[in-house]
């Protein structure tokens, strides 16, 4: 795996994990520990997503940042792994 | 309104094109128990819904739907990457190629286009959480069907991931029910109706009683 692929990874997995509370607080909205958890999961997410936009161009594109990044490839679409 | 990331929610990294898989993992996203239908029908609902959970439920999962479309339309594209024309012809692809070539057009396994008839969107709360629960059942079996024709682990782990997505949801949506559409509201509403009409009798309202009871413990089984 690259670089890329790996840290995508990671990114994705604590980003899950925040989403499965998030949605799991939906209909539990009094959990005060799923809350606590889902917001440490969120702190981690958003340092990974810095750093990975920092190497690899932004992946939202309301952010600063170099155009050419945010339309080049790879897109979700294509093979990460490429 | 909605923002673009723009990454999937669970990584699809296929290495061999397999157009056979290709033309039965399309159901999912355009077939009747696909990932379109989910999302359309979860976010149209979500309006006239009176309950918050239910609200943000319905909201939440109908956009994880749509990256779930994408990772579908994502495994369709990579599967039907750079093929012959003998593999798409040896696959029976041919059918969907003249049409589509490997444009990923959402449509039933079958061929049938999208088609809108095969949700609903109700109006009424226990009525669109019932056609939640199913169609998360439904999605759940299709992806089943699927892993049924599957012997690729890069095709297996993402459809597998669908899977378990759709017990979640079919989680989420029965704990929306039980917090605000069926039980102590039920029984409160009957009750009301009871006291307003004096015409009946001691035994009639055991007999609603029962019903009521028995009505509840159902449920509660469907539920947990």
């Amino acid at each position: 795996m690259t670089e890329r692929a790996i840290l995508l990874k990671k990114l994705s997995a604590v980003e899950f994990a925040a989403h499965e509370l998030h949605i799991y607080l939906d209909t539990h909205p009094d959990d005060v520990s799923a809350g606590k958890a889902m917001n440490e999961y969120d702190r981690q997410a958003n340092a990974l997503r810095l750093e990975f936009e920092s190497k690899f161009g932004p992946l939202t594109p309301g952010e600063d940042g170099n155009r050419w990044a945010w339309i080049s490839d790879p897109w979700p679409w294509n093979n990460q792994e490429d | 309104m909605f923002v673009y990331e723009k990454k999937l929610q669970y990584p699809v990294n296929i290495k061999n094109p397999n157009p056979a898989l290709a033309k039965i993992i399309i159901s999912q996203y355009g077939g009747p128990d696909g990932e379109l239908g989910a999302s359309l029908r979860y976010l149209s609902q979500r309006y006239t819904v009176p309950y918050p959970e239910v609200k943000a439920v319905l909201t939440d999962i109908g956009t994880e739907e749509l990256g779930h479309l994408e990772m579908v339309g994502t495994i369709v594209y990579q599967l039907t990457k750079g093929l012959t024309v003998e593999e798409i012809k040896a696959a029976g692809l041919d059918a969907y190629f003249v049409d589509h070539t490997a444009g990923i057009y959402p449509s039933a396994a079958s061929g049938v286009p999208f088609s809108a008839a095969a949700m609903q969107v109700k109006g009424d709360p226990i009525t669109d959480i019932h056609e939640d629960l199913a169609a998360e059942q439904k999605a759940r079996v299709t992806y089943d069907n699927i892993l049924r024709f599957c012997d690729d682990p890069d095709v297996i782990d993402p459809i597998r991931f669908l899977r378990q997505r759709e017990i979640v949801h079919y989680q989420r949506f029965g704990e929306a029910m039980r917090t605000k559409c069926n039980g102590l509201v039920m029984v409160m509403n009957t009750y009301k109706l009871i006291f307003v009409s004096e015409m009946l009798s001691l035994w009639k309202e055991l007999c609603i009683m029962l019903y009521l009871v028995i009505y509840i413990l159902h449920n509660h089984c469907l539920l947990t």
